[in-house]
């Protein structure tokens, strides 16, 4: 009867539909990509290498297959280095995107204002470029809630250690520097920076005879490096990443008679010598892996690819950023599961052999509790030099592709 | 000797907010803009300097010249795109075109501005220098090309001048600056009259950029600081009168300048804030306004 | 548009948007929270503006006084919340006092310098003692106002609707008429006999309040202070832009233009960093040939225009 075949074709039409709405579910999920969220500043030369290298990471690894069939992306977000933007971002991440995991930023404040955000939203993050101490040392301290938070890059402290290190070899034997003035940005990050540099730099022997911090927003750098060079030092030891072509630029067309070696994070770009119309030679900065350099087997092949890809050598956080998804990835494998809790366990036991070198992460009885394991065999720093457009590595001696090399206004040790 | 870096260095910096100032105070004088997109211009234009010399093998000259033309290609932009049709709309009260004018060029600033940080990103740039090297000044080691800032800044104030004083043109704009009805009842063509300032101004403009590109490098970050600064010596020199804005020009260069030497580089632009505000309070048609 | 029809349908509108959080992700909710705090910054400039006749081009002044009054007591000192509020305010209505006095002695552009200079002088002391204010990068602020998304935008909506109302209630009373024409002819006005001095002061002072206190109520939202969140010009832009946008001298209009401003950045967020460059350029072409802005047609208080 036609009221029956009615009720049949809607009986038929429900079925369907439900078996539809039940098997949807089943279809998105077997497709359902794993979303890491990276913020950064694309608009600054140091920021955009993060998002660049993690759409790396992210192409080969989806290219192998993905992760266990599912394929990762990588949300960006902007945060124009504004903490409060950041946070913002973060929290659509999480709440709206739904992302796993984040990768954040490369500057000290900002990463500070997200951690407290990752521990409240229990979202782990890391960051492939911010230096400061305190990130880890929140972790530290509280570990029950902070242990979302990783630190995928040398804390400040170790960072000058390292530039100490290269120090013995360079300025004490090579240069015979004797006398040094320290010159950083007012910022988070070098505070720790400038004061294990005061400690570590008396310890190889040069004597600082002057501590200059300016402001970030500066532009006109000649009173300083006037002041500088009244002081007449041997040396200029740098903690810059905010600044560096407008100190660098005016440092080589006042004929500055000092080497500038330090840190100087823009520098790490092949875009700075286009930006300073070659000012950068002879500049000695410190880098955690260079694209000459084989810190390990993976390093030069990312490197060319990132170059092949975007035109330019990666930035330094590019490095840590191409391996942090890689990290991700693999924890997320060992874990079989991207819940929070079992990601950071995974993550904890990390072994993981990136570009930048071998990575573990330090436990609670570190104070750099889930900071990166330093020392040979593991992350390592490197000094590298503009030399005629390209970055030559100088130190340590056996991963050296080139000599130190000045210009001419630069007076060398007495 | 730090009285003789200061004296120099004092000069370059002057020089350079001189060319800014002396083209805000014109644009204003002659046809009662203020455009807050100054310092946008200034960054395209040394962008554009920077961009060209480093993509075509035309050397810092050619490079400058780019970026001297972009100034004056911005500033007709401004004009055509944003200034004009505020200034003969139908639909905005007469009494508050000002403000939309203010507010519209702020905007396209803002724009300006964007669009620079997004195909260059907000990283300074530099321009090549037209003369590289240092030369000996009284014993203080000095770049050459903070020397020729200051001889091209004065060289383009000496033309201005010459302009002003001796052309037809350059008279004509002046009576525009005091009494534009006038001008129109002697059968003067306002019109023409504001697309030579325009003109003029993108020139002053370009320069200002390409030079301040060369001396310290300029980021879309510096748009609004630039544009703050060209207003705040304009006021003090007294908006409209060309110089007051040279005289002002200078006192804002050396007191930053004594400041970042004798006290500290981090606050050297608080005195001249500080004098702002003075002046504003006390006597706010500036040193030498009119008004 | 009447009085009679008005009101209806705003009490319509605000009980809709009461009710999001019962159909809206926390996301969006955010947005709309941040949108209603600027909304209350962008009807306070109004008032100001096509009310007193006063071009403040450095709202971000008297909001980042606010703002930061309230985050620096929370931060070192510890002061609850409602206490920091307070204090923000009136630090605000102190900031607004300053200005007010050169306002009165200057005329057009002169008033729109200090109003600049006051943004940058701000912005200097800040990034100057960045060991204190944490600088450009900023400061984290302890307490917040609820972790709930849902609380959170319901305190806003809250905030705006209340003092919309206020500022609303103010513009069309006879103070308010006073006001308007102290701004569009200040010596007709005096020449009726009304204290125009008097009238700008007290335009002034609502003004700073309301601008200081919706700065320092966003801080104990975003939990972070910053100078590029609160004291920057692009803040005073955008105030501007969305009051221009929504209507000069409505000031419901200007409430509107901020969430339109607010979404529209959202919509255009997948074209990355160039959606402040539409953004603005949307106002430009608005400005151009829509001065009155979307209210302006129907809100305009009768009387010339």
């Amino acid at each position: 009867m036609k009221e029956i075949s009615h009720s049949k074709r809607r009986a038929t039409l429900l079925a369907s539909v439900l078996a539809g709405a039940l098997a949807l579910p089943l279809a998105a999920q077997a497709a359902d990509p794993i979303k890491i969220g990276v913020i950064a500043e694309t608009s600054a030369i140091s920021g955009v290498a993060i998002p660049n290298g993690a759409k790396l990471a992210a192409e080969e690894i989806n290219k192998a297959g993905g992760i266990n069939g599912r394929m990762i992306e990588i949300v960006e977000y902007d945060d124009h280095n504004s903490a409060a933007d950041a946070v913002r971002a973060f929290q659509r991440a999480g709440n709206q995107d739904k992302v796993v995991a984040v990768i954040a930023s490369y500057v000290s404040e900002v990463v500070l204002a997200l951690q407290p955000w990752s521990a409240r939203m229990k979202l782990p993050m890391i960051t492939p470029g911010a230096a400061s101490d305190v990130i880890t040392q929140r972790v530290h301290d509280d570990y029950a809630n902070q242990k979302y938070v990783f630190h995928g890059y040398l804390a400040s402290t170790q960072i000058a250690d390292a530039v100490c290190e290269a120090g013995k070899d360079i300025l004490v034997t090579q240069m015979k520097v004797k006398t040094a003035v320290v010159m950083s940005e007012d910022a988070a990050w070098t505070v720790p920076l400038d004061e294990e540099y005061l400690k570590c730099l008396s310890g190889i022997g040069i004597k600082v005879v002057d501590h200059i911090r300016l402001s970030p927003d500066t532009t006109d750098f000649t009173p300083i490096f006037n002041k500088v060079e009244g002081l007449k030092p041997d040396v200029i030891v740098t903690g810059i990443s905010h600044v560096g072509v407008q100190p660098t630029v005016q440092w080589q067309q006042q004929q500055v008679p000092m080497a500038m070696f330090g840190v100087s994070s823009q520098a790490s770009s092949s875009t700075f010598w286009k930006d300073t119309n070659g000012a950068a030679e002879g500049v000695v900065f410190n880098m955690v892996s260079a694209p000459d350099v084989a810190s390990t087997p993976k390093t030069i092949p990312f490197a060319q690819a990132y170059e092949k890809k975007y035109g330019i050598t990666p930035g330094y956080a590019g490095y840590t950023a191409y391996d942090d998804v890689y990290m991700y990835a693999d924890a997320i494998k060992r874990a079989g599961s991207t819940e929070p809790d079992k990601l950071v366990a995974a993550m904890e036991k990390t072994d993981w052999v990136g570009t930048i070198g071998r990575i573990q992460f330090l436990g609670q009885d570190s104070k750099f509790t889930h900071g990166m394991k330093i020392g040979p065999g593991f992350v390592s720093g490197l000094m590298v030099q503009w030399q005629g457009g390209k970055t030559v590595t100088v130190w340590p001696a056996d991963a050296a592709t080139g000599k130190l090399r000045f210009p001419a206004n630069i007076k060398l040790g007495n | 000797m730090q009285a003789i870096q200061i004296l120099i260095d004092g000069f370059a910096i002057s020089s350079l907010y001189a060319i800014g100032a002396i083209g805000f105070t014109l644009m204003f004088g002659v046809s009662g803009v203020l455009n807050l997109s100054h310092g946008a211009i200034m960054v395209v234009s040394a962008v554009a300097a920077w961009a060209v010399a480093g993509a075509l093998p035309v050397g810092p000259f050619g490079g400058a010249l780019a970026g001297v033309v972009t100034g004056v290609v911005f500033a007709y932009a401004t004009y055509l795109l944003v200034v004009r049709p505020i200034q003969t709309s139908r639909t905005i009260p007469g009494e508050e075109k000002e403000i939309f004018v203010l507010t519209g060029t702020l905007i396209w600033g803002i724009m300006l501005a964007e669009a620079v940080a997004y195909f260059f990103t907000n990283n300074p740039k530099t321009v090549l220098p037209l003369i590289s090297g240092v030369v000996m000044i009284f014993g203080e080691r000095t770049p050459s090309n903070k020397i020729m800032t200051a001889v091209i800044a004065w060289a383009v104030i000496g033309l201005l001048w010459l302009l002003v004083n001796r052309t037809k043109a350059g008279k004509t704009l002046m009576a525009a600056a005091i009494n534009p009805r006038a001008l129109t009842l002697l059968g003067y063509e306002l019109s023409h009259i504001y697309l030579l300032v325009w003109g003029i101004y993108g020139v002053l403009v370009g320069l200002a950029g390409v030079l301040l590109g060369a001396f310290l490098g300029v980021s879309s970050d510096n748009v609004g600081t630039l544009t703050a600064s060209a207003f705040s010596i304009v006021v003090l020199g007294g908006l409209g009168s060309v110089s007051g804005s040279l005289i002002a020009a200078y006192v804002v260069g050396y007191l930053e300048t004594f400041t970042a030497y004798l006290i500290a580089p981090s606050i050297r632009t608080v005195p001249v804030l500080l004098l702002l505000v003075a002046v504003v309070y006390i006597r706010p048609q500036g040193l030498m306004g009119r008004r | 548009m009447r009085t009679s029809r008005l009101y209806p349908l705003l009490a319509l509108i605000l009980l809709c948007l009461a009710l999001l959080p019962f159909g809206v992700g926390g996301y969006i909710l955010g947005l709309l929270t941040v949108g209603y705090y600027y909304g209350v910054i962008a009807m306070a400039w109004d008032l100001l503006f096509g009310f007193a006749g006063e071009v403040n081009f450095g709202p971000s002044f008297l909001v980042g006084v606010g703002a930061y009054t309230a985050a620096l007591l929370n931060h070192y000192q510890h002061w609850p919340i409602w206490a920091c509020l307070i204090a923000g305010s009136l630090a605000a209505m102190v900031g607004g006092m300053v200005l007010a006095v050169p306002a009165l002695k200057l005329k057009g552009p002169y008033f729109g310098l200090i109003t600049l200079v006051a943004v940058l002088l701000l912005q200097n002391m800040l990034v100057l003692f960045s060991g204190v204010t944490g600088g450009e990068i900023g400061l984290d602020v302890p307490d917040v106002l609820t972790i709930s998304d849902n609380g959170n935008y319901w305190y806003a909506l809250g905030f705006m609707t209340i003092s919309g109302a206020i500022l609303f209630g103010l513009s069309r009373s006879p103070t308010g008429l006073i006001l308007q024409a102290s701004g569009q002819d200040a010596i007709e006005a005096s020449a009726l006999g009304f204290n125009v001095a008097k009238h700008k002061m007290v335009a002034f002072a609502v003004s700073a309040i309301f601008s200081g206190l919706a700065g320092a109520m966003l801080i104990f939202y975003l939990a972070t202070v910053s100078v590029g969140t609160v004291v920057d010009l692009t803040i005073g832009a955008q105030v501007i832009i969305a009051a221009v946008m929504g209507g000069r001298r409505t000031i419901l209009g200007a409430a509107l233009g901020s969430v339109l401003l607010i979404i529209g950045n959202e919509l255009l967020r997948p074209i990355g960093q160039l959606a402040t460059f539409f953004v603005s350029a949307t106002a430009l072409v608005m400005i151009l040939f829509f001065p009155g802005g979307f209210l302006g047609r129907l809100l305009r208080p009768e009387g010339r225009e």
